[in-house]
Parts: structure tokens; sequence; C-alpha cells
């Protein structure tokens, strides 16, 4: 290739990089935070803390619900909680082109935030929207495009010395060196999973624009009934305007289950269940579960309301090819297919994606450095800032969300508003400390309070759980809780031996540049003027 | 560059899009068993024209090439489309 168009790369690589790269940071770091949404519900609503209250069970639920919206049982659904939390469950019904959610405790007003206060779900917000209701969502949809065009960048500019110089890792007198060597290593050893993000994350994130402009453009409004019919999971199926008894939902949960365990998935664990024309002779119910360790994760069996006679199986094996492939795309995303080991791999991958983009600002500022003098450009001074403002300050403000969901559970204050309080405040104190303090007193101090932060949730929920984890017996949700905690507190350490090296780069390293420390008598006047 | 960079944003989409209908149209069913697979690549499309289009000499050459390309695969697809309704 050419070297002018190498460069052309190069250029397209940096700047698409550096756009996208603090979303992603942000994105990449709740992502990897995601993977365990299921435990991280189940810390917070662990079942030895909330069994006071009786629990409704799912039938009774649905008879309420219909007493007060009877005109939604031509379409409506309930949504199950994660196995192993004790929340209840709520419901979901489309209209006026709208969807409408209630919850248990409130079911005749309809909110829009069904979830509200939910840890897990707030972090899974801030991962695919910032936290941002629709705009977010677009943002995001628009950074996974730039991410897509960073990664074919990347690929060609490292296509020449790829292989030559894959696994040299390249320690010594040249610190940007390494950095480029562990960015690059890190970024073509993870690239497939690099790009199902970017493929899957475009595609999550922009599907209604997408769907309605591919349309007009080349599909002369064809495109969303197929897509309606590649995706349907029961048969279409008129009311017959007669009356006919349900089966209760628990019954229908049960043959679901059956019969997705006969197609050869070793689980199937419900997490939604749809009711077409409830109480009608020609009522459907579609129940969608989980099963591990098959691509496609979420399968559905659709059965008949009365009889409970299966209509269609669209499970594991069973799957249609539209059907499988539009389950693996979530499974592959969430990385929800292959039970903890899988789990854990998304997990190391999450974090080593988010220090991919660190270490690409890094190397932006580090190519842009004055070796010869003590004072640094602005721009990488503010870029510098810029990145670690940013992303430490995505991970005080996560871990303040924590902090907050522990405190202000069962207080006066909506939980939601304090999560989104604590974790945007923090992000705003990181991002204002990075701007009025010395760059390099100002990373460790931001390093040091992220550990605190990140490890006082993990030791009050501990203490919190130590009486009733003695008295009861063991069970999966105590082995999830212990497992959140604990991540906590190893992020903790390492957030505590990142401060340790910078703070020892800031004494020992080179002196000129952005991250040394001013102990020195002529920087030391005018710290943020000389960085 | 931000010449190139348009052509291969704004003349990528179309020409992807319809270079899916295309092969959707040719293949059995009309493409009704891989719709979803459809989707999914036409994000990898857009972004390898998008990628591609720095590859032109020039803005104006990328805009050329690209605009005719996008006639072409117009003109193939009302093609495959008119043969539907003949005979």
């Amino acid at each position: 290739m050419k070297a002018a168009t190498l460069r052309t790369f190069q250029l397209v690589h940096t700047w698409t990089g550096v756009m996208a790269g603090f979303f992603l940071f942000v994105a990449f770091y709740a992502g990897a935070l995601t993977v365990f949404h299921g435990d991280i519900a189940t810390w917070q609503h662990p079942p030895w803390r909330s069994a006071a209250s009786p629990v409704e069970s799912r039938q009774s639920l649905i008879d309420r619900f219909l007493a007060v919206h009877p005109e939604a049982r031509a379409d409506f659904g309930l949504v199950l909680p994660p196995p192993g939390t004790a929340q209840p469950p709520y419901m979901y019904w489309p209209a006026d082109g709208e969807e409408h959610f209630a919850t248990a405790d409130a079911l005749e007003r309809d909110t829009d935030a069904p979830t509200a206060g939910s840890l897990a779900d707030f972090i899974y917000a801030l991962h695919d929207s910032l936290g941002i209701p629709v705009v977010g969502l677009y943002l995001m949809g628009l950074v996974s495009m730039l991410y897509g065009l960073a990664l074919v960048s990347g690929i060609v500019i490292h296509l020449p010395g790829l292989v030559k110089g894959l696994f040299a890792l390249r320690p010594g007198h040249n610190l940007k060196r390494l950095w480029l060597d562990a960015h690059n290593v890190i970024g073509v050893l993870s690239l497939p999973f690099h790009m199902i993000f970017a493929v899957t994350g475009a595609l999550m994130c922009l599907f209604t624009l997408v769907l309605a402009l591919l349309n007009t453009v080349a599909f002369e409004g064809a495109l969303p009934t197929m897509f309606a019919q590649a995706i349907a999971t029961a048969p279409p199926r008129e009311a017959a305007g007669e009356a006919a008894p349900m089966l209760p939902v628990d019954a229908l949960l049960t043959r679901a289950r059956a019969h997705a365990l006969a197609t050869g998935v070793d689980e199937f664990e419900p997490d939604y269940v749809h009711f077409s024309n409830y109480g009608d002779r020609h009522a459907v119910v579609e129940v969608r579960g989980l099963s591990q360790r098959t691509l496609a994760t979420y399968g559905t069996v659709a059965l008949d309301g009365q009889s409970g006679r299966v209509l269609q199986v669209h499970v594991g094996p069973a799957y249609s090819a539209n059907g499988s492939i539009n389950s693996s795309m979530y499974a592959l995303h969430f990385g929800s297919f292959g039970g903890r080991a899988v789990q854990w791999m998304y997990f190391g991958l999450g974090l080593a994606g988010a220090f991919l983009f660190y270490s690409g600002n890094l190397l932006w500022v580090e190519s842009r450095r004055k070796r010869r003098h003590r004072d640094q450009p602005r721009r990488t001074l503010w870029m510098g800032r810029a990145t670690v403002g940013v992303c430490l300050g995505s991970c005080l403000g996560i871990s303040a969300a924590f902090l907050a969901t522990l405190l202000g559970e069962g207080r006066a204050w909506p939980l939601d508003t304090l999560q989104r309080a604590a974790a945007y405040g923090m992000f705003a104190v990181s991002c204002t400390y990075v701007s009025i303090r010395p760059l390099a007193t100002a990373v460790r101090h931001l390093l040091l309070a992220c550990s605190a932060m990140t490890a006082l949730p993990a030791l009050l929920d501990l203490a919190r759980n130590a009486g009733p984890w003695v008295r009861n017996p063991w069970t999966g949700a105590h082995g999830a809780v212990l497992g959140v905690d604990l991540t906590g507190l190893l992020l903790a350490l390492v957030f505590l031996w990142l401060a340790r090296a910078s703070a020892r780069r800031a004494r020992e390293g080179d002196p000129n540049s952005i991250w040394a420390g001013c102990e020195t008598p002529d920087t030391a006047q005018h710290p943020s003027v000389h960085g | 560059m931000i010449g190139r960079c348009l052509a291969g944003v704004l003349l990528g989409f179309p020409l992807s899009a319809m270079t899916l209908a295309l092969a959707m149209a040719l293949s059995p069913a009309r493409g009704a068993g891989w719709v979803i697979a459809a989707l999914i690549a036409f994000f990898p499309l857009w972004t390898g024209v998008m990628a591609a289009s720095y590859l032109f000499r020039s803005g104006a050459r990328a805009w050329l090439v690209l605009g005719l390309a996008n006639a072409a695969a117009f003109a193939l697809l009302q093609g495959v489309r008119l043969s539907w309704s003949g005979p």
C-alpha cells in the first residue's frame, strides 16, 4: 500500500478513535459490569432481605391487571424478574403506538420506567445510552459506527507489521513504543470481540431509524413486514370472539419449559410471557426464556391459551435461520451463551476494551509530546485532562451509584434520583477536579477516590449480609452477591495499584511530560498554566 | 479528505442498501429466509464502503465512481423488479 494511503488511514484511525473513544470507555466499563446484570440485581434485592411482604402469585397479578386495563387483553405481557432476586414481575402493553408499563404496587398508573431504582438497569442505561433516553441511544449508535471505522482503519495501518509485531512488547527506554505495543496486541487479539460490538451496537442503537431508511431507499415499503415475519414466534391467529377459560400462567410456564427442554437445551429460564387475546378461545401465549450453552440463547415456545397445546417452538436447535441469527446477535453482544466462564471472559475483554480506548488517547498525547521542554502544548494537556476526567469520572460515578443504592434503599428519596445524582455528580466532580489541579496530583487523587468508592459499598454490603449468611444455608443468590462484593474489592485494589503506579511515574518518570509531578520550583507556581 | 469521507457516508448508505436489496431479490423467496442476516450485514457493508472511499485519489472521483455505482445498482434493482411483474 502507498505511504500516502497509509497516512490517510492513520488520520482516519486517530480521529474516529479520539471522537468515539470517550463514549466507548463508558460503554465498555459499564458494559463489563452489565455482563453480570442478573447478579447486580440480586446484590440489590437478595431474597433474604425482602421476604417481609407475602409474594403475590403471577396469576393474581394478571387478573388484577386485566381488571384495571380490560382493553389490553388483546396484546400484553408479563416481564419476569431475573431468577434469584426478590423483585416482583411487572406488566407491559402497547397502546396508541406507545409502550406502557405498570408495576404490581400501582397497576392503575402507567409508567415509562417500571424498573426505576434498579441499579442493574441504571448501569445498563449508562452502557447503551449514557443514561440519556432516546438521544443517548442514537448518539451511541453513531459512536458505534465511528468505532467500526476506527477498527477497519486500525487493521489497515497495522497490517504490514501485524504478524511480525503481534506479540512484541518492547519495554525499555521508549515508553510510547510499549504503550503502542500494548494497544496493538489488545486491539488485534480482541478484534473479533470488538467487531461483534461495532456491528451489534450500531444495529441495536440505530435499528428503528435504519429500518425505516432502508425500507424507503431500497425495499419499496416491504421491509417491516418481512422483518416482522422473520422474527415472529407464534402463528398469526384472529380472535374468535368467544370467551374460554385460560390455563393458569404457572401451568403454561411449566409446559413451555418442558417443550423447550425436549429440544435438547439443558435449561430454559422464562423471563417474559406474552399473551394475545387473553380469555378468548383463540388465545396464544408465548413464553420467552434463556437457555445456556446454545448460541441462540433466547428462545420462545408458543402455546394455545386453553389447552396448553404447543403451537410453535423456537428454541436452540428448533430455531429458523432468521430466529437463531437474531437470538445469537443478542447472545454474542451480552455474553449470555456459555454460563460463568463466558461471562468472566466478556468481563475481562470489556475491561481490556476500556483500556484500549484509554491507551489510544494516551498515544495521541504521547505522539505530540515535546521531548526537550518542560512545558507541553496546551492541547495535549487538555486531552490528558479530558481522558483522565472522563474515564476515571465514569468509574467513580458508577461506584458512587452502588453506594447510593446501598445507602438510599428504603428512604424517602426516590432511589433512581439518588443513583443519577451520585453517578453524574461524581463524574462532574472528577472533570472539574482534573481541570483545576495539577494533572499528576489529580490523577493520583482520583484513582485513590475510585479505589475507596469501589471498596466502600462492597465492605458495607459484606458487613450487613454477614449475619444472614452465617445463619442460613448457602444458595446461588449468596454466591452472586458475594461475587459482586469480591469483584468490587478486586477493582478497588486495581485502582490502588494504578494510583501508586502513577505517583511513581510523576516522581521518577521523564519530567518533560504532562504526566510529570510538579514539585520542581519553576512549575510549582503555575501548575495549571505549565502542566 | 472531507469530500471522500462524505461520499463514503452519503453514497455508501444507498449503495449498501441497494446491493443487499438486489442480493435478496435474486435469492429464493425474495430473501425472506435471511432478512435478519441482511440487516446485520448492512453495517459492515456500509462501513466497508466508507473505509474504501479513502482509497480514491480525490473527493470528486469518489463522488463520481460511487454515484455511478449507485445508478447501476438502482437500474439493476428496477430491472429485477420489472421482471417480477412481467409474464
